[in-house]
């Protein structure tokens, strides 16, 4: 035991001399190093950020965790497929299932109309308390007021609509859609609230009104399209999904959002894979840098190698002397690389405005502020891979070291 | 430009622009009635006088524009103020289109598809063949009467008639999108000028009657011209060639199996 601390000792002073020996190409690695993990940790925060901020915004757009509506309300989201008001069992297991928040929803397509243009839409009936946590939207008015009860006479509409509509905020305009029987029912609203969503897409397409004014115009009084269930965090949602899978009629179809919408899930689910490969890419163009410094210094260094293997040191400890000389030239890279990332991703984490390529980023779901995200896993996801594959790229050069002939390598020169 | 189904089906207006000819049907007021008269009454009177008419008239209906114009001559059978059917007789390629209208519902047939339509609600506030009648305010022309605040702006002579200028204010739920609609109405109910107001007191589009001509018996409105304000150069007008009223009417005129195979 003792023979080893002595040994490790000395390996690590011979290391780290030699390290600083030719301190000009340690410097030129320390610094290719740094500027690499640093683009893996900054990069892979601002994609998070990016994702995250689709993923959010995606299921605003849903909206809710958790959807409970009539089996074939998702293929055909017309007013038959409707479903009761929740009550008896249905409301105390809703009340009992411990969401953050639940709300009823009635939506289907219909038209809007001004004086001079019309055009199609998503018309919402909403329970407007609840709306904040649902949609967001009572956040995002920019004129007027959102919906104040179940009963208003209000419409609120995106600016987008409004200014394709030509209309504005305290006109009428008239809503048309049709009624169970196919009947049409139709009657003029006034725009109490222009709203302006992060993505100038639903601007244009959701309408908000009153879920009992709708009830009355659509003649569907009791019912509703939707239940919309919210818990605090998306990501875990499956032990309330499962508790309220289990206490709903068959009759009702319950999904969580990453049912309804494949492709958020699919997002989600695909983003630790492509760190990963982020940082496996940046690393193969470090890797070259890393292994040519190691050769390089082994060549410097042939006989002095065969010197202290003439004297008797035993090839592995050649090899541990290599390799933990290239440990110490990645912790230190690693820890300038990190202090960088923290130190540029942290003043950003307030949001980027990247309002230049906005209307690229919103057909892609995301908004024109980025907020950069810099999460723990993926840091250490960036260290353990450039440590670990640093480290097994090290070992070739380590083993042709540690197998030179002593003979030979005395006499180069 | 022209919207695809509106295009094969170019009738479902014209029901309810033939009410509006309609409109022009009924005996001179009294002069003792001039006097109390209110403008709700007016125009109750008129719509009264033609319920339970029969119709058969042909038509025909020209839109304008600055490159081209296009004209259809159509058929039209209607019974009271619910009831009418409209089919496309020129040009060739649009012949056979039907429009049913029963109540609040319309049917269109087209013979190219041979298939019969219900009209959704998402439909009717297109233009009708691109022409500057809006499906809207016109097949609605009978809510006029419930949906409104009416206001008898002031009372004229002209050429022997009097003539009625209504100001009508759509209540606050109604489904006009109009801030207001001036009405002018000859005493014998012939209707002369439509106007179209936004709710910023701009005149939008107007419809105005050309040609008052005395067929079968009625004065009725036989030139009418809509056009919208910001595009002079473009104007829908349609005229009536010829009109029956009280005509026997088949007990199956108004049905989805007449609407598809005519019988006329």
């Amino acid at each position: 035991m003792t023979g080893f601390k002595l040994h490790f000792a000395t390996i690590f002073v011979l290391s780290w001399r030699n390290l600083w020996r030719n301190h000009r190409r340690t410097y030129i690695m320390l610094g290719a190093i740094s500027v690499g993990v640093w683009a893996m940790i900054f990069m892979t925060a601002l994609m998070r950020g990016m994702v995250d901020d689709m993923l959010d915004e995606g299921i605003r757009n849903l909206p809710g965790h958790i959807q409970i509506q009539h089996p074939d309300f998702l293929d055909d989201p017309s007013v038959v497929n409707s479903i009761d008001e929740p009550d008896g069992e249905l409301l105390v297991a809703l009340n009992q299932a411990g969401a953050k928040r639940w709300a009823t929803r009635i939506k289907l397509p219909a038209v809007i109309a001004s004086e001079r243009e019309s055009r199609g839409i998503n018309l919402v009936g909403v329970e407007p308390d609840a709306e904040a946590d649902i949609s967001g939207i009572p956040e995002q008015i920019s004129a007027g007021r959102f919906i104040e009860s179940n009963q208003d006479q209000g419409l609120v509409i995106g600016a987008k609509l409004a200014q394709r509509l030509e209309t504005r905020l305290g006109k009428r305009v008239v809503v048309m859609s049709q009624d169970p029987d196919n009947n049409i029912s139709e009657r003029g609203f006034r725009i109490v609230g222009i709203y302006r969503a992060k993505m100038p897409g639903m601007e244009e397409f959701n309408v908000y009104a009153a879920r009992d004014t709708l009830q009355q115009l659509l003649k569907i009084e009791g019912r509703v399209s939707q239940i919309i269930i919210v818990d605090e965090n998306f990501r875990d949602i499956d032990i309330l999904y499962q508790k309220i899978r289990q206490s709903i009629p068959a009759s009702l179809e319950v999904m969580p959002w990453y049912e309804i919408d494949t492709y958020l899930a699919a997002m989600f689910n695909m983003m630790d894979g492509f760190v990963l490969v982020w940082v496996v890419i940046i690393f193969l163009a470090l890797s070259f840098g890393l292994v040519n410094t190691l050769v390089m210094a082994i060549f410097e260094r042939v006989r002095e190698i065969g010197l202290i293997q003439a004297l008797g040191m035993r090839p592995a400890l050649i090899v541990y002397q290599i390799l933990l000389e290239s440990l110490l030239l990645l912790l230190i890279g690693l820890g300038i690389g990190n202090g960088l990332a923290i130190l540029t991703v942290k003043p950003l984490e307030s949001g980027l405005d990247i309002s230049m390529v906005a209307e690229g980023m919103a057909m892609m779901g995301a908004s024109s502020t980025l907020y950069p995200s810099l999460t723990l896993y993926d840091m250490l996801m960036a260290n353990g891979v450039v440590i670990i594959l640093g480290i097994l790229t090290s070992i070739l050069p380590a083993w042709r070291a540690a197998k030179m002939d002593p003979v030979q390598a005395l006499n180069t020169t | 430009m022209l919207d695809r189904f509106t295009q094969k089906n170019p009738a479902f207006s014209l029901a309810g622009l033939l009410l509006l000819a309609l409109l022009g049907l009924a005996l001179p007021i009294q002069a003792s009635e001039v006097d109390t008269l209110n403008p709700r009454d007016l125009i109750r009177a008129a719509m009264e006088h033609w319920r339970g008419v029969t119709s058969y008239s042909e038509m025909t209906m020209t839109v304008h524009r600055s490159e081209w114009q296009r004209s259809f001559s159509m058929q039209a059978w209607t019974e009271g103020d619910k009831l009418s059917l409209v089919r496309v007789t020129e040009p060739k390629r649009d012949a056979g289109n039907g429009t049913l209208v029963r109540d609040q519902s319309m049917w269109t047939f087209s013979p190219k598809i041979n298939r019969i339509l219900k009209v959704p609600s998402s439909m009717m506030n297109q233009s009708w063949m691109g022409s500057d009648f809006s499906n809207k305010d016109i097949s609605k022309s009978t809510d006029i009467i419930d949906q409104y605040d009416h206001r008898l702006l002031k009372t004229e002579t002209r050429d022997n008639h009097l003539q009625y200028t209504i100001e009508s204010i759509p209540h606050e739920e109604a489904a006009v999108v109009w801030g207001k609609e001036i009405l002018v109405i000859r005493d014998d109910f012939v209707m002369l000028r439509q106007e179209f107001w936004d709710q910023d007191d701009i005149l939008v589009k107007e419809m105005n009657t050309t040609a008052i001509e005395f067929m079968d018996g009625r004065s009725i409105a036989s030139a009418l011209r809509m056009q919208k304000l910001e595009t002079p150069d473009e104007w829908t007008e349609m005229t009536v060639d010829a009109i029956d009223f009280d005509i026997e009417m088949n007990s199956n005129q108004f049905t989805l199996s007449n609407l598809r195979n005519p019988r006329q």
